[in-house]
C-alpha cells in the first residue's frame, strides 16, 4: 500500500507578461516549486482571447501550477489576494494527494 | 490606388475577410513569432546596410531628432484628447496614449515595402529611427498614468525596465541594424536569397495573420465606443500628416518624409501592450490592444500609407 500525503494545488491563469509577478510572489512565499502551462484561448468577463505572441503576448495567458503544503498555501494566497481583481487572475485551489511528500 | 492592389495588402485583407467571415483558418502560433522575428532581422540587416553605404549623415540626426520628439509628443497630445474627447480614465488614457506615441514595426515595413515599390524607397537610417522610437513613449505614457492617474508602478521595478529596454523586437531591430553595417553590401549579399529575395513573400504571408488577427480582435472586443473608434482613425491621421510635414520642412525626400509619417501615425502592439500590462495592469487591455491593433493598423495599411505619401509628394 502507497502512503501518500495531502497537499493543495494552486492553479493560477494570468496574463503572461504579469507572470514575472506571480513568480516573484512565490518565491517570496517559499513555494519550492512550479510547472507553467500555455493555453490556446478562451472567453470571460472581458470578451474572448487568443494566444496571440506577436502582440508581445500581451494578450495570451499563462497557467502556473504548483503543489504546496497548507502553510506555503496560507501565505502564498494571501499574497495573491490583493491582487485578484487588478491582475485579472483566476485562482483555484484544490486538495490532492502527492506520494513523496517531502518535496512539496 | 495601385498601393491597394498590392500583394501585401490584398493577403492583409485576406485574412481579415477570413476572420470576418469566421473561416476556420489559423496560423500556427510558432510560424508567426517565426515570421515576426524574420521580417524584423530582415529590415534591420537592410537599414544597417544603406547605413554602412552611405556613412551617418545630417540627415540621419534630424530625422532621429524629429522622431524621439515626435514619440515624446504625441502621447501627451494623445493623453488630453483620450481624457477630453475619448472620455477614458486617466490610466487607460495614459496606457493607450503610449501605444500612439511608439511605433508599429509592421505598419513600417509595410510602408517600406509599398514606397520602395513606387520607386520612392525611404533611407535605410529610417529603421535607426524606427527602433529610437519605440520606448520613449512608454517612459511618457507611465509619467501621465502617475501624474495625473495615481498609478503606483514601484512593484513592476526591474522587469519592466527590462521589458522595455530590452524588448525583443528592439534587440533584434537593433542588433541586425548594427550587424548589416558592419558586414555592408559585400558581406549582405550571401544572404540575400534569405533576406531579400523571399521578404515580400514572407511579408504576405505575415500580413494574412495580421489580417486574421486584426479581424478577430475587432469582432471579439467589448470595451470600444465610437470616440475611441474616430480617435484611432483621425488621431494617426493628424501624426501622420505631422510627421510628413516635419520631414519635408527637414529637407528629407519624399519617401523618407512618407516614412517618418508613417512612424508618427502608427500604433505599437508589440513593445507597448506587454509593458503596460506590467506596468498599469488596471488599465484595461482590450482597450488598447484593440485601438492599435484591430483599428490603426488596418487603417494605417490600407488608407493611412497612400494618403501620408500623397501629402509627401504635394508637399515635399
Amino acid at each position: 500500500m502507497v502512503t501518500t500525503h495531502p497537499r493543495k494545488k494552486i492553479e493560477i491563469l494570468v496574463d503572461a507578461p504579469l507572470l514575472s509577478r506571480i513568480q516573484q510572489l512565490a518565491k517570496d512565499a517559499e513555494v519550492k516549486g512550479y510547472t507553467l502551462q500555455r493555453t490556446i484561448g478562451g472567453e470571460g468577463g472581458q470578451g474572448r482571447w487568443r494566444a496571440e505572441e506577436v502582440t508581445g503576448g500581451a494578450g495570451s495567458k499563462v497557467v502556473f501550477a504548483t503543489i504546496v503544503d497548507e502553510d506555503t498555501a496560507d501565505r502564498f494566497l494571501s499574497d495573491l489576494e490583493p491582487l485578484l481583481s487588478e491582475y485579472g487572475l483566476l485562482v483555484t485551489v484544490s486538495p490532492v494527494e502527492v506520494i513523496r511528500g517531502e518535496r512539496f | 490606388m495601385e498601393t491597394l492592389f498590392s500583394p501585401v495588402i490584398l493577403f492583409f485583407v485576406l485574412g481579415a475577410l477570413a476572420a470576418f467571415a469566421r473561416s476556420d483558418l489559423v496560423f500556427p502560433e510558432a510560424l508567426s513569432k517565426a515570421l515576426s522575428i524574420y521580417l524584423m532581422c530582415a529590415i534591420g540587416l537592410k537599414g544597417g546596410v544603406l547605413v554602412a553605404g552611405n556613412g551617418a549623415t545630417v540627415d540621419l540626426l534630424l530625422a532621429a531628432a524629429a522622431g524621439l520628439t515626435l514619440s515624446m509628443t504625441i502621447p501627451l497630445i494623445g493623453f488630453f484628447l483620450l481624457r477630453g474627447v475619448g472620455r477614458l480614465d486617466p490610466v487607460n488614457a495614459a496606457a493607450v496614449a503610449a501605444h500612439y506615441g511608439s511605433v508599429s514595426v509592421v505598419t513600417f515595413i509595410a510602408g517600406d515595402q509599398l514606397l520602395s515599390d513606387a520607386g520612392l524607397p525611404p533611407a535605410g537610417y529610417m529603421v535607426a529611427v524606427l527602433a529610437l522610437m519605440e520606448t520613449p513613449a512608454i517612459i511618457v505614457g507611465l509619467f501621465l498614468a502617475r501624474r495625473f492617474g495615481g498609478a503606483d508602478m514601484a512593484t513592476a521595478g526591474g522587469s519592466l525596465w527590462r521589458e522595455t529596454l530590452l524588448n525583443g523586437s528592439v534587440v533584434l531591430l537593433v542588433g541586425s541594424f548594427v550587424i548589416g553595417m558592419i558586414i555592408g553590401k559585400p558581406g549582405f549579399e550571401p544572404l540575400t536569397p534569405v533576406f531579400e529575395t523571399g521578404f515580400t513573400g514572407l511579408l504576405c504571408l505575415f500580413l494574412l495573420d495580421m489580417g486574421l488577427l486584426a479581424a478577430r480582435r475587432l469582432r471579439n472586443t467589448r470595451s470600444l465606443t465610437v470616440r475611441l473608434v474616430a480617435f484611432a482613425i483621425i488621431f494617426p491621421l493628424l501624426n501622420g500628416t505631422l510627421g510628413v510635414m516635419i520631414g519635408g520642412l527637414l529637407g528629407l525626400d519624399v519617401g523618407t518624409s512618407t516614412a517618418l509619417g508613417i512612424l508618427g501615425a502608427s500604433a505599437s502592439y508589440i513593445a507597448v501592450p506587454a509593458a503596460m500590462r506590467l506596468a498599469l495592469p488596471k488599465a484595461d487591455a482590450g482597450l488598447y490592444l484593440t485601438m492599435s491593433l484591430a483599428i490603426t493598423f488596418p487603417f494605417n495599411i490600407t488608407v493611412g500609407i497612400p494618403v501620408y505619401t500623397a501629402i509627401a509628394k504635394w508637399s515635399v
